[in-house]
């Protein structure tokens, strides 16, 4: 929970005063305007204030003859962007890497995709783009030309180690520890890790820039489809998002059908978490018998929205489809027998000598560190850091459904998997709630296809943690830039810094009670 | 069976189609690996690769040829009681050296994977063998010879079966055998999650045909020298007709009973990490094996012949 | 140690297990049951955007019900359409839209979209077939629609 919300943009004002041109209500709680260099400062100031800040995204935008470079910060208090643009010709702005390292990855994807130049960040290699990809040129620019886009020719990119007596290990890209590719070049020395160098951006499908090719209602789709686990989250933080811009309130009954929707999407995301790790471990059979629990909420799905997978539930201005009367008994019943199945589970990880041996103490994320390098979602709340984008900034309904927000303080894989448990039982009481609490009303609210020019941002709580969009309309029926954070990327930094020091044989446990998720990583 | 088991605890069917339910679908997977193509990497030292497989699989099934079904075995040397004193150790050599020769297979293949999964074999049943002899000498004691043939008849004739006379030894030797065949707990080389397949990672087609099968036979040697030397062999009840019907039925029954048991154990935990297994063995396991010697010793020598 | 008291619930469910029905559903011996309105199992009964669509044309379940109403095809579902799946083709004068399952995605955008309610959604959903062409909705003139 939060316990005090610090004034933030009152504290950068008072510190900066006229250096900065604030914008209540703008994009969050406030904008701040700043000039190239200035940045810096107000993050500091901000990190003084409060020691939950953190960097949510960073995003570049093309603004012709500038590039825009907007830093989305998340307070205990309020969620603020700090923006800033530097000019095409020379795009140079300084890094904010030594004063929160969590901004490591996001500064070097916007310098990948954008052409940004961060000072006191440079790239070894690229993060996101191939190792083949040409130089200077940069997606996701306005004015980029495909036929520019030749590959360099293949070279040896797998490099030894540095000392000859370590050995470096690649996992990846196809690796059975991972369920999908990304390659970790791990350097151990004997078993123990020394260090991790990731190279992201193998199922990089460019849904960013695809976005800004298609309208509005054709985007909900596309977005939806960045991720196969959290897939309703998509859609449901665009349309959000786009509702914000055209500033209209749907009606309540969507309201909570979108909640209903939302917590299904992270009870079948959980239980398959929680499967997979045991399939990390060795533990085949927890793995199978999660995943039989995890087939009546497919079921649950397909009843409610018509898909197991994609539900496409959410549209602008509503839901498309309503919950029968006559099925909400079965979705009780069927909540109340997996609510069954939880005693169960929850003795098997306090009592399997096993599973501990395996969870146990391995991975081990400190509080300090999980808010130098902003983590969120379950691996926050597994280090004792308690931020909830429902509890936070309550969107949809989450303002009037009484839920907990569960926190470990371990800072272990087996916090963080724990975590996961007690939030599915949440979950299934959340849906209880809002299934006997359904108000009645239209579902959906007509609204045009073209959306007036605008910015919004928009965060919320996917199973992995705190999703966030941005989407800046100008008034056509196409969206000018969509702008997508999701939450493995804000983790993933975190998994470098837990498998120091470790067993390579923990690496696989330690990697996926992360829950990563690569297809939301890359987009 | 061991798969259909695992599916059962899972609570899933397994494999349902070859054989009737299903239970030839490890000979399925034979003639498909048969009739895939053979790819060798470039690096391989060939000689070892291409034909270790084959020598383990081959000593596998001449070890098991000296377990004596119903007193004489494939290599009954023409006496009522089959076997020579001193072929429990010499069948235990032949399992270590096929173990050695997978391990060997494994480093030939010159990929990172396969060396580390293969180093990771060595350590393992290296370290467990020992364990594995002591717990195996604990039936010797009793009955005084090292004829697997003799202790087998002994548990039917002289004494009640060890796994009453000496239950502790049964249990560890059960956890011994686990992991020496490398099965959960202790299946650190097999972990795909780690290790994509470990030491089996450049094998394909025939090779790797051999080396499941070499696998297969290591679980059924295993289970049947258990059932040798703890719970009485062939021996039991005949009730009608022949006698080696029933022996035979009785040692098929009780090897599958083992089966059972050990794939329970697999299901039932997750893996054990390299350094767990390790000190495992030689923290907790070697010197339990010791203890466990003595106190055969001190058994056989004073307390059973007062008792019997 | 206190842990000795607590053993992992697990070995007793695991064993019970060996004697309980699995819970695998034997698909394709058995077929699973589907809710009425699931959508994206889905192939189109087009009724009044003047073409008339079978629906299956792999099995005969489905009855063709021939209407023929005239109208202009307004190309909404063209413009809704996420992945560009339906096409206008021009059959004998007059306008029709044709469905490309290779490319749909089911997400049933144009059911919602057109304004005469003409695409509605089906229950059928085994569409695997070995010939790619099988799969475009053509229309056909005189209002009944043919399956290549």
């Amino acid at each position: 929970m939060s316990s005090s919300k610090i004034d933030i943009l009152n504290v950068v004002a008072s510190k900066l005063g006229s250096k900065v041109q604030i914008q209540p209500g703008q994009l969050g709680a406030g904008s701040i305007i700043v000039n190239n260099g200035l940045h810096r400062d107000v993050l500091k100031a901000m990190i003084d204030a409060d020691e939950k800040t953190g960097i949510t995204a960073i995003t570049g935008l093309d603004l012709g003859e500038n590039l825009g470079v907007y830093y989305h910060v998340h307070t205990s208090g309020a969620f603020v962007t700090i923006k800033t643009e530097v000019p095409k010709s020379n795009p140079k702005i300084q890094t904010i890497v030594d004063v929160h390292p969590g901004a490591a990855f996001h500064e070097l994807e916007v310098s990948d995709l954008m052409g940004v130049i961060f000072e006191g960040n440079q790239p070894t290699g690229h993060l996101v783009l191939s190792e083949y990809w040409p130089s200077g040129v940069y997606p996701l620019r306005k004015d980029v030309d495909a036929s520019q886009i030749k590959m360099l020719p293949p070279q040896e990119v797998n490099k030894p180690a540095e000392d000859p007596r370590q050995v470096k290990i690649i996992i990846g890209p196809q690796h059975p520890a991972l369920l999908e590719p990304e390659k970790f070049s791990v350097t151990v020395d004997g078993e123990t890790v020394t260090k991790v160098e990731p190279r992201i951006g193998y199922v990089h499908r460019g849904i960013e820039k695809a976005t800004e090719s298609r309208s509005y209602l054709q985007d909900v789709y596309l977005v939806e489809r960045i991720c196969g686990i959290c897939n309703s989250i998509h859609a449901g933080a665009f349309v959000e998002a786009v509702e914000k811009i055209i500033k209209v309130d749907i009606p309540p009954r969507a309201k909570y059908l979108r909640v209903v929707a939302l917590e299904l999407n992270r009870l079948h995301s959980h239980l398959l978490t929680l499967g997979h790790a045991g399939l990390e471990i060795g533990y085949e059979t927890l793995f199978q018998y999660f995943w039989r629990d995890r087939e009546p909420i497919m079921d649950l799905i397909e009843l409610t929205s018509g898909n197991r997978v994609y539900s496409s539930l959410m549209t602008i201005g509503g839901v498309r489809r309503d919950i029968r009367t006559e099925d909400i008994p079965k979705i009780k019943s069927v909540l109340e027998t997996l609510r069954g199945q939880l005693p169960f589970y929850r003795k098997i990880y306090n009592d399997e000598p096993t599973l501990r041996l395996r969870m146990k103490d391995v991975g081990v994320l400190s509080r300090k560190d999980a808010l130098d390098l902003s983590v969120v979602g379950p691996v926050a709340r597994g280090s004792g850091v308690d931020i909830d984008v429902r509890k936070d900034e309550p969107y949809e309904a989450y303002a009037d459904i009484p839920f907990k927000e569960i926190v470990y303080k371990d800072g272990d894989t087996w916090a963080r998997m724990n975590v996961r448990m007690d939030e599915v039982e949440e979950s299934i009481n959340i849906i209880e709630y809002v299934v006997d609490h359904l108000p009645t009303g239209p579902i959906k609210i007509n609204l045009p296809r073209s959306v007036p020019a605008g910015e919004a941002v928009n965060r919320v709580e996917a199973p992995r943690g705190e999703l966030f969009y941005y989407v800046r309309a100008n008034g056509t029926d196409k969206p000018e830039r969509v702008k997508v954070r999701t939450p493995t990327f804000a983790n993933l930094p975190s998994f470098l810094k837990t498998a120091i020091g470790e067993s390579i044989a923990d690496v696989p446990a330690n990697f996926v009670s992360l829950d990563p998720c690569f297809s939301c990583t890359d987009r | 069976m061991e798969r259909k088991i695992e599916a059962r605890i899972q609570n899933r069917v397994g494999p349902m189609v070859a054989g009737p339910a299903g239970i030839l679908q490890p000979l399925a997977d034979l003639i498909k690996l048969l009739t895939k193509e053979d790819v060798e990497p470039r690096e391989a030292k060939k000689l070892i690769f291409r034909y270790a497989p084959l020598a383990a699989f081959t000593i596998m099934v001449f070890a098991f040829c000296f377990i004596p079904i119903d007193g004489g075995s494939v290599l009954s040397f023409g006496s009522t009681v089959g076997g020579f004193n001193g072929d429990l150790l010499i069948i235990l050599a032949f399992a270590t050296v096929a173990n050695f020769l997978l391990f060997l297979a494994g480093w030939a293949s010159c990929n990172p994977y396969g060396t580390i999964g293969s180093a990771r074999v060595l350590t393992q049943f290296l370290g467990y063998d020992i364990p594995l002899f002591l717990l195996a000498l604990t039936p010797a004691f009793f009955v005084g010879s090292l004829q697997i043939a003799e202790i087998a008849k002994a548990q039917a004739t002289q004494f009640w079966p060890f796994i009453f006379l000496a239950p502790w030894a049964f249990v560890m030797f059960v956890i011994t055998m686990q992991a020496e065949l490398e099965k959960d707990p202790f299946d650190v080389p097999h972990s795909e999650s780690e290790l994509v397949g470990g030491l089996e990672t450049e094998f394909t087609g025939a090779k790797l045909a051999f080396l499941h099968l070499t696998r297969d036979v290591q679980i059924v040697f295993g289970s049947a020298l258990v059932v040798e030397l703890f719970l009485g062999g062939p021996y039991g009840p005949v009730f009608f007709g022949p006698s080696w019907i029933w022996y035979t039925l009785w040692f098929v029954l009780k090897v599958l009973g083992v089966v059972l048991i050990s794939e329970y154990i697999t299901t039932v935990v997750a893996r054990f990490r390299i350094d767990q297994v390790l000190s495992g063995n030689w923290r907790i396991l070697l010197p339990a094996a010791l203890l466990s010697l003595i106190l055969t010793v001190v058994l056989v020598t004073w307390v059973y012949p007062l008792v019997m | 140690m206190a842990k000795k008291s607590r053993i992992s619930p697990i070995f007793k469910r695991a064993a019970s297990h060996l004697f309980t029905k699995p819970a695998t559903e034997k698909y394709p011996f058995v077929k699973p049951h589907i809710p009425d309105d699931a959508r994206c199992k889905t192939v189109y009964e087009i009724k009044s955007c003047n073409i008339i669509d079978i629906g299956s044309g792999f099995r005969d379940d489905l009855s063709i019900d021939v209407r023929s109403i005239v109208g202009t095809s307004c190309s909404v579902c063209v413009r809704d359409c996420p992945t560009g799946a339906i096409e206008i083709v021009e059959v004998e004068g007059r306008k029709r839209p044709q469905i490309n399952l290779n490319k749909c995605i089911f997400c049933h955008q144009c059911v919602e979209s057109c304004p005469r309610g003409a695409i509605k959604s089906s229950t059928f959903y085994e569409l695997a077939t070995t010939d790619k062409d099988c799969l475009i909705m053509k229309p056909n003139p005189k209002g009944k629609e043919e399956k290549s």
